[in-house]
């Protein structure tokens, strides 16, 4: 493991690496700070830039766009109340009221040290159950691995929010067909191109990712007109200190330690992300306040943004477990990494501890780095970073539709790919305006080809008998879990279970959730 | 009865599992490989058979409340579709006028879309960016850009 540990430390302090994570961070924050993008399409905008890079270059810089969107959509919480995206929702519970207050400075200062807090902590837990995790993992059998790629898409829909799950469970199902399109890779046969060379070689993840997240989000704020808006005006000069006191951090110093392994925990599951770890671990420290600071809670309680700002940081950082260990994405941005690491020939899973060390370890520990460059760059530079965004929207928006158009187009060089982009647009805008979610579908075309590949193999093991689904007693555990997952909320919807969610309104989790 | 956005999308749901159902059915197969245990039907078949219960299941306990109904009053879309157009046409354009230009021409009625009606800010913010972006992937980065069919006439 230490050989491991160093290869990766090695890559990650490469000068090229660190770079990558301080451009990371920077584009990730102004991506996160604008309204509407969250950390999936900050994350998808950079796949064209990540195809020229190697592996490990490529996966540190889209981790570090992941921080840095999340962190900027914490700033655009606390600074203007406009949540970047859904994990950073909670933030401006009581982020924003201190900002009036003239406290911005200083909750903006909090957000990054509960985020730095968060980040670390589930940075430290990684390192060690990581490789715990996938020493155990390679033990797996093709019919376990299908029962988890089973599991990973109830999981997303069982997560997916109030009067959600069976619109999310449909959307796994249609991101199943869209990966059926194509040449099956085990027969060879094609299936669904209705004639249509170019869809020979299936839609690529890139061209879905972008069309689904990136354009179908800024269209929609075109749609809504949103684009006519002015944002508010963000004085800088009135940030006001960015100094804590000693009883301010001893204050929430447990909250954000709490909240940082809750986080963790919750992000760990697949599915679930950071959204869910921030509603619950701001509901969670509510709870636990006493009654004095209880009634503060939603008018600038410094424990009501130490929580969700730890816990969605750890979150995201939980949701690095499943996808390195087993190759299973835990959230949509952690979805498209998988997808971007496939790209690259390079399977995620138990096999990337042993096969790829340096992609695995390097990743983990850049991760770290990423925090501290929040917290020692990205915070004061805030002021500078914000003033990008002064850019009026319609020269920005038609720029965010020619970067996501070109980032699919570079690498194909196909105007059918362009085409299609469009068709996916409008039919992932009409799936919006129903209240689909999104992200389930990305997660089930991505695990569609996994899935159809373990299932063909334990299914010709087991002489086409479905029986390897309880005989083997781990997948028959994992099975079980899955059938739980889908199963409780329905079940629990009839007893109402889902009121111990509290006010919370989960629906957001499809909005740019990470 | 009320047309709820839940029912809609069951209706969509199950129209899109039954023709996905019909298609899946008629996947050609190598001799033989039906009696296989897995086949290049095995998924397809499942998921329309599966997407077919959700969209039923969608249907039968969708939201009844009458606010639930899709409506697209104070939603742009004569505008979303002129965008979607515009990008349609920049990918018919990249192949005749080659990247350059459809970039720059791109961006002027983007931009003239959404509202900007300042000439200087027009060009200023669509020619040097276009260039640049050019400049940066066929010279810096030597990515061949093909130069559009229309030159190569002329």
């Amino acid at each position: 493991m230490w050989d491991g540990i160093f290869a990766g430390l090695d890559t990650a302090i490469a000068p090229f690496n660190i770079l990558m994570v301080v451009v990371g961070c920077f584009s990730g924050t102004f991506i996160g700070m604008l309204p509407g993008l969250g950390p999936i399409s900050a994350v998808a905008l950079m796949i064209p830039i990540t195809y020229g890079l190697d592996p490990a270059s490529g996966i540190i810089l889209m981790a570090g766009v992941y921080y840095g969107a999340v962190f900027g959509g914490s700033t655009s919480s606390i600074l203007i109340n406009a949540p970047g995206c859904a994990s950073t929702v909670v933030t401006a519970f009581d982020g924003y009221p201190m900002a009036q207050k003239g406290q911005a400075g200083k909750a903006l200062a909090l957000a990054a040290y509960c985020s730095f807090t968060g980040g670390t902590i589930g940075a430290l837990i990684l390192l060690v159950a990581a490789p715990a995790l996938a020493t155990v993992s390679l033990s797996f059998q093709s019919s376990d691995y299908f029962a988890l790629m089973v599991l990973g898409l109830s999981a997303v829909a069982a997560f997916s929010g109030k009067g959600q799950v069976l619109k999310a469970l449909a959307m796994t199902i249609f991101g199943l067909m869209v990966a059926t399109v194509g040449t099956d890779a085990i027969s060879g046969i094609p299936r669904f191109t209705f004639g249509n060379l170019d869809l020979i070689d299936g839609i690529s993840f890139l061209l879905l990712a972008m069309a689904t997240f990136a354009l179908a989000e800024v269209v929609m704020s075109v749609l809504k007109s949103e684009h006519k808006l002015e944002e508010a005006p963000m004085d800088m000069s009135a940030l006001g200190s960015m100094k804590l006191t000693k009883e301010e951090v001893k204050h929430v110093a447990p909250t954000a330690a709490r909240s940082s392994l809750f986080g963790f925990l919750v992000g760990v599951l697949p599915g679930a992300g950071a959204t869910i770890a921030a509603f619950l671990a701001y509901g969670i420290e509510r709870n636990l306040s006493p009654r004095a600071i209880k009634e503060k809670f939603g008018k600038g309680a410094l424990r009501g943004l130490a929580a969700p700002e730890a816990a969605n940081n750890a979150a995201s950082t939980g949701s690095f477990v499943p996808l390195l260990t087993l190759g299973i994405p835990g959230s949509g941005t952690t979805a498209i990494m998988l997808g971007a690491l496939i790209a690259y020939g390079i399977q995620p899973g138990p096999r990337l501890f042993v096969d790829n060390p340096e992609v695995f370890w390097s990743v983990i520990i850049s991760m770290y780095f990423g925090n501290v460059v929040l917290l020692v760059l990205n915070l004061p530079l805030i002021p500078y970073i914000s003033r990008l965004l002064i850019i009026p929207r319609p020269i920005l928006i038609p720029l965010i539709l020619f970067f996501s158009i070109t980032g699919v187009y570079l690498v194909s060089f196909n105007s059918f790919d362009i085409e299609l982009m469009v068709l996916i647009t409008v039919i992932a805008l009409f799936l919006r305006l129903l209240n689909f979610p999104m992200a389930p579908m990305l997660l089930g075309f991505i695990l569609g080809g996994m899935l159809e590949n373990n299932l063909s193999r334990a299914l010709i093991i087991s002489d086409g008998s479905l029986a390897f689904l309880w005989q083997r007693p781990l997948t028959a555990l994992i099975m079980s879990f899955a059938i739980l997952a889908l199963v409780l909320p329905i079940v629990g919807r009839f007893f109402g279970w889902r009121r111990m969610e509290g006010k919370a309104d989960m629906n957001v989790v499809d909005q740019g959730e990470g | 009865m009320t047309l709820t956005k839940d029912h809609i999308g069951g209706l969509l749901f199950l129209a899109l599992s039954v023709v996905y159902g019909y298609y899946a059915y008629e996947i050609r197969m190598f001799p033989g490989d039906q009696f296989e245990p897995f086949n290049a039907q095995t998924i397809p078949r499942a998921l329309a058979w599966v997407g077919s219960i959700v969209a039923i299941l969608m249907l039968a306990t969708g939201s009844r409340s009458a606010t639930e109904r899709l409506s697209f009053a104070g939603l742009d879309v004569k505008l979303v579709a002129k965008l979607m157009l515009l990008v349609w046409i920049f990918a018919q354009a990249l192949s005749w006028l080659g990247f350059l230009l459809s970039t720059i021409g791109f961006l002027l009625v983007g931009y003239w879309l959404l509202g900007e009606r300042r000439p200087r800010t027009l060009l200023l913010a669509s020619v040097p960016f276009a260039v640049g972006f050019w400049f940066l992937l066929a010279k810096l980065l030597d990515i061949y850009l093909a130069p559009g069919q229309v030159w190569q006439w002329l």
